[in-house]
């Protein structure tokens, strides 16, 4: 059979089974904190108004921040019980984010929204709003809110919906794990999306070292029309949109473009399970499926409610193995390190992976020898090195420019492999996000 | 009338400060091509020597009536006269060394340093200074080409100035006198010069130490 | 808790600078061993005094210019052992010293160190060698001992012997092979040096395309003017040159393009030096030129980035 790929990539950590073996037979089981720390701002875009004050009695459900703009979700509170705080907290973002922290009661009483009726029944214009007000966003890292995305502009044809369901950082095993266990859920949601978007054409695509997500999901689109199952060649960051396009359907998002001008929209796997648990049974986005893995004792994979911290998710997990010292949410390789295991778990993040002080290496960087592995590594086709170069030399940010800088994904492939140990990716991001942030100034 | 201090100034600018070899960079490709021997470059620098004093007399006597218009066919002619003189008079009494110079001694009439002089300095001065800036510029210019020159003949032949000085063990390193020898050699004392300067300036700035190069 | 907060990636790649030069060097051990047993302890002694000088010069070099000291990369370890294998075993040991002092501090520290030369070290060592005491560079000794059941041609002068490329016909496609031949260190023998060539690619080293299109270049140029190309490949430098030296990172094109007209160029080069040339060999020479040309061939075989459309200059 024929299997899909892009050029560029590396398998990182092939010496480790890309650190999924861990929990990679680990069945999700549901976790409940005893508090909840619920950011506003864990969607892109801008943050959600509180509308809950502290000493107030909450449901499971229940609506407690309303959003901002056209592009707002939500947030829904992902425990019943007593809002203890409402205020502002340090969290991995830049500047502090509003919070509210709900003490549990354990009770789980719901506040439902409507389900629509089933698959086929639900009303298609009323599939996206229903994604609103559910406050779904991409479960692959990114956050961009869904309905957002699923709105497609005057004037743009999308002819492919495309379900992520690559998984190809290391570490994580939580959509692995959701298409094993609830494939209907998957394709539902699919279904859903392809009505709510009129989308003839949907592609589920995941990569080959997930022979059993693979079989599950391909007796699971039986009968399903329009719906195709793709199997891709293992091979990181194939599971970044733009490298899933390319690697699918032989097209490319233009530069500065969105996947839409591809005529393109990408959900992930674990998006679309959670379209169908809005849309069927009216349940809003409280909980996601998160990876812990690492130094802990028992590496899991667990439904954790929105707002679990750390060091709680990790204590259910039967605690650290030895003093980690180093904690991030995600995979290794794009994953954004915490100063503390008190952050809470958010919509975006699908792993948590602790690393003990052994793992956690801090090399020091030395010259550059030229061995061209950034750049064959680079999946944008890029010149890390050179980038690198004008940039440390001359901060020579029109240059960069000229090299493409902006088309960098920052994944962290050239950081990967590089034996000189440059911080290649994060000196290319800092200077991609100025050169940005000029542009959006001028 | 200049003063004896201006003089003084205007002599060790070509010979240090502006060293048109080490300081410009200007007339590279007889200091690559004729030092083979430290001979060579003394006699390539004496002759240029005459030529640039020639023309920067003459030129400087004639800058108030060489139209600016027609002033680089005009340095061009004078500096033509003197390459032929010296020329003939080198066919005439060195043969040995007219031929070890070859081409590069007619080419002494594009050499960028005598018409940069002219440009530069001839057209906007008196007689007697222009005389002194030939002086100190063709002095420089021969001083360069003798540390060149001699460099590569005392590695590439073992010898200074014909001069057994290294003895018969060593075996001379062929290199040295081919052409990449002139390359390497004259990166390298460029190198050398910029990374003192390079130190000079720096003290000057820190203040340590009032350098007046 | 005290966690370490940084960008990611956060696991690299296990291979370092140094574990890539310490391939090399297991790349090139069957090549030296074949070298020391053909050759002699003679050579052994050549290839330690290459070795030293590399590394004495990096390492009083970085420190008198108060630079990093970097000797535990092993590179200058690399160019050093290259250039030996580059010498005949009966040189003088001054010149190897000689040798690996320029390499390292002539090309290699003055042009910024490690990654930053624009030539092959070990390569411009050479050259310069040959052109300083070419006398000293071509006297090749036969092999001491042989390797395999040998038919090499007896009663040829074991001093100032010419490679095969001279005398093509004294020595059967089996030496050639094998070693049994008069050259420098490294070069005589091909099995030894195609034993290091899949160890490098296996290990992901180098990639396969300079070192095949050079070979195959030599190859197919010597038979179109009417050479063996057999000879043309297995007597002389040519595969020692494709492997180990026309692969070295720093000197070398970068994109697909630009590597394969590289080696196309070395190849060509080396056929043409040597047929119309004054020198008998041209891998060196090969090399060098092409590593001249290699920041204009990154320069032209730039990639298209994704998502950007080609400018058409």
């Amino acid at each position: 059979m024929r299997k899909f790929t892009f050029g560029g990539g590396i398998h990182p950590l092939s010496d480790m089974h890309e650190g999924k073996a861990e929990t990679r037979g680990r069945e999700v089981i549901a976790f409940a904190p005893d508090q909840v720390v619920i950011p506003m701002d864990m969607h892109l875009g801008a943050p959600s108004v509180p509308t809950v004050a502290k000493g107030d009695t909450v449901l499971l459900g229940q609506v407690i921040a309303t959003p901002t703009g056209a592009r707002g979700i939500p947030v829904h509170a992902s425990v019943s019980g007593t809002v203890s705080d409402v205020g502002m907290r340090q969290l991995v973002g830049r500047a502090p984010s509003m919070c509210v922290v709900i003490d549990n009661d354990h009770r789980d009483e719901w506040v439902k929204l409507t389900p629509l009726g089933t698959v086929e029944t639900a009303p298609a214009d009323q599939i996206i709003p229903a994604i609103q007000q559910a406050g779904i966003c991409g479960l692959g890292g990114a956050c961009f809110p869904t309905h957002a995305k699923m709105t497609i502009p005057e004037g743009k044809v999308v002819d492919t919906l495309i379900i992520n369901g690559a998984e190809c950082e290391t570490f994580l095993t939580a959509d692995f794990r959701l298409m094993l266990e609830t494939p209907d859920r998957v394709v539902q949601g699919t279904r859903l999306a392809m009505r709510g978007m009129n989308v003839p054409r949907a592609i589920i695509a995941i990569e080959d070292n997930k022979p059993e997500a693979i079989d599950t999901m391909r007796e699971a689109i039986k009968g399903q029309s329009g719906i195709e199952l793709a199997v891709m060649k293992t091979k990181y960051p194939q599971g970044g949109e733009k490298y899933l396009i390319s690697s699918l359907l032989k097209r490319e998002v233009p530069s500065g473009g969105l996947p839409l001008d591809a005529h393109v929209v990408v959900l992930n796997v674990g998006t679309a399970a959670v379209i169908s648990d809005a849309i069927l049974d009216g349940k809003p986005l409280t909980t996601r499926i998160v990876t812990v893995t690492g130094a802990v004792k028992t590496p899991s994979n667990l439904r954790v409610r929105i707002g679990t911290s750390i060091q709680d998710a990790v204590a259910f997990c039967g605690g650290y193995t030895e003093p980690p010292a180093r904690i991030f949410f995600g995979g290794s390789m794009s994953g954004i390190a915490v100063p503390d295991d008190t952050m809470p778990i958010t919509k975006a993040n699908n792993g948590v992976v602790a690393l003990t002080e052994k793992q956690a290496v801090l090399y020091e960087e030395s010259p550059c020898i030229r061995c061209g592995r950034c750049v064959r590594a680079c999946p944008a086709r890029l010149n890390p090195f050179q980038l690198k170069a004008v940039l440390d030399v001359n901060d020579d940010l029109v240059e960069a420019e000229r090299l493409h800088i902006a088309e960098c994904c920052v994944c962290g492939a050239c950081s990967y492999v590089c034996p000189a140990r440059r911080t290649l990716s994060s000196t290319i991001k800092a200077a991609r996000d100025v050169i940005a942030a000029r542009r959006m100034a001028r | 009338m200049p003063k004896r201090d201006n003089l003084r100034s205007v002599f060790l600018n070509g010979v240090l400060t502006e060293n048109p070899i080490f300081r410009l960079v200007l007339g590279t490709c007889p200091a690559i091509a004729v030092t083979t021997s430290t001979m060579n470059g003394i006699g390539m620098g004496l002759a240029a020597t005459f030529v640039l004093l020639g023309s920067n007399v003459v030129i400087s006597m004639l800058r108030n009536f060489i139209p600016s218009k027609v002033r680089i066919p005009a340095f061009i002619v004078v500096i033509c006269t003197f390459v032929t003189i010296i020329q003939l008079l080198m066919q005439a009494y060195v043969p040995s060394l007219y031929d070890a110079l070859g081409i590069f001694l007619p080419l002494i009439v594009v050499n960028c340093i005598i018409l940069a002089r002219a440009e530069a300095f001839a057209s906007k001065n008196g007689v007697f200074a222009s005389a002194v800036d030939a002086l100190g510029m063709g002095l420089g210019f021969t001083l360069a080409l003798i540390v060149i020159g001699g460099a590569r003949e005392i590695l590439g032949a073992g010898t200074f100035l014909g001069f057994n000085l290294l003895g018969a063990g060593f075996e001379p390193v062929l290199l040295m006198i081919l052409p990449p020898g002139g390359f390497i050699v004259y990166g390298l004392s460029l190198g050398i010069i910029n990374a003192i300067a390079n130190r000079r300036s720096k003290r000057a700035i820190t203040g340590k130490e009032g350098v007046q190069a | 808790m005290n966690l370490r907060v940084s960008a990611g990636p956060h696991l690299l790649a296990k291979d370092s600078t140094r574990t890539l030069m310490i391939d090399v060097l297991i790349a090139l051990v069957p090549t030296t061993a074949a070298g020391i047993y053909l050759f002699g302890l003679r050579a052994a002694w050549v290839l330690s005094v290459a070795i030293v000088s590399a590394v004495i010069s990096e390492y009083v070099w970085q420190r008198l210019m108060k630079r990093p000291v970097r000797v535990g990369d092993f590179s200058a370890v690399v160019t050093g052992l290259i250039l030996g294998l580059n010498l005949p075993s009966t040189i003088a040991l001054w010149v190897p010293a000689i040798g690996s002092a320029i390499a390292i501090i002539l090309i290699k520290e003055l042009f910024g160190g490690i990654g930053h030369n624009f030539m092959n070290p070990a390569m411009f060592a050479r050259a310069f060698l040959m052109a300083s005491w070419p006398a000293r560079m071509i006297q090749f000794a036969l092999p001491e001992r042989l390797l395999g059941a040998s038919q090499a041609a007896v009663g040829v002068d074991t001093m100032a012997s010419a490679t095969p490329l001279l005398m093509p016909g004294n020595w059967t496609t089996y030496d050639m092979l094998l070693g049994n031949i008069p050259g420098t260190i490294g070069e005589v023998s091909k099995v030894a040096i195609l034993i290091g060539f899949v160890y490098l690619l296996f290990v992901g080293t180098i990639s396969w395309e300079i070192p095949t299109i050079f070979v195959g270049t030599t190859a197919l140029l010597s038979w179109l003017l009417g050479a063996d190309p057999l000879i043309a490949v297995l007597s002389g430098g040519v595969l020692f040159g494709a492997v180990f030296m026309a692969t070295d990172y720093a000197t070398g094109p970068i994109y697909f393009p630009g590597k394969v007209i590289f080696a196309i160029g070395c190849g060509a080069m080396v056929v043409i030096i040597r047929q119309y040339g004054n020198y008998p060999e041209g891998v060196t020479f090969a090399i060098l030129l092409m590593n001249c040309v290699t920041p204009l061939l990154d320069r032209f075989t730039v990639r298209r980035v994704y998502g950007t459309v080609k400018k058409h200059a």
